[in-house]
């Protein structure tokens, strides 16, 4: 949980961005698309996987156990 | 003070991530900037939870009941969130749906809010002469 996470994401979006680049110069637009496509959403999954353990550490700090009725 | 260093290194460290991915990739800066958002999240709440602890202890003591505070750490907790939220949005460009998210939180820590204000009044209403 530290900054290696941030330079994966980076890493990753180059590496979408490359690839892409290669495969449609070498003519196979569709799987370029594919490529790019397939890095967003790792990088989503790394993301929401986050967000969520975000939004568990924040339920369990703020004791937000106990639901108001409406909320 | 080192955490103040750390979180400040991390912020620098996103930043010029972000902006080194924004030409190849614009989608990814926004990913990076909610990631880097989330650590510095982290890092505040584990300053925020030995806080918490010392209110707990202040509210044993004062014998107040505990549910008034309950709620207001929960709206200590949702201005957390939509702050973040709030901040998010504006980042990708659509500042009038952070305002939105911001919005919505007042209204629901005003939805909160009332039963300290009842109960307020009620001790306010016992002090008065009769």
């Amino acid at each position: 949980m530290d900054v290696e996470i941030i330079f994966k994401i980076a890493g990753i979006g180059i590496l979408t961005a490359v690839i892409g680049q290669i495969l449609k110069n070498s003519g196979k637009d569709d799987i370029s698309t594919l490529a790019t496509l397939a890095g967003v959403v790792i990088v989503l999954f790394m993301v929401i996987g986050m967000i969520s353990e975000l939004f568990t550490t924040i339920k369990s700090m703020f004791n937000f156990a106990s639901v108001l009725p409406f909320i | 003070m080192d955490a103040l260093y750390k979180i400040i290194s991390i912020a620098i460290i996103t930043c010029i991530a972000c902006l080194i991915v924004k030409p190849v990739r614009t989608d990814f800066a926004i990913f990076i900037s909610i990631v880097g958002g989330i650590i510095i999240l982290f890092y505040t709440m584990s300053y925020l939870s030995n806080v918490f602890d010392i209110f707990n202890n202040i509210f044993k003591i004062s014998g107040i009941n505990s549910s008034l505070y309950a709620v207001i750490f929960k709206i200590i907790g949702i201005g957390y969130l939509t702050e973040f939220t709030a901040s998010i949005c504006n980042d990708t460009g659509n500042s009038s749906l952070g305002d939105k998210v911001l919005l919505g939180g007042k209204i629901i820590i005003l939805v909160m809010a009332l039963p300290i204000i009842t109960s307020i009044l009620e001790i306010v209403m016992e002090l008065l002469p009769k």
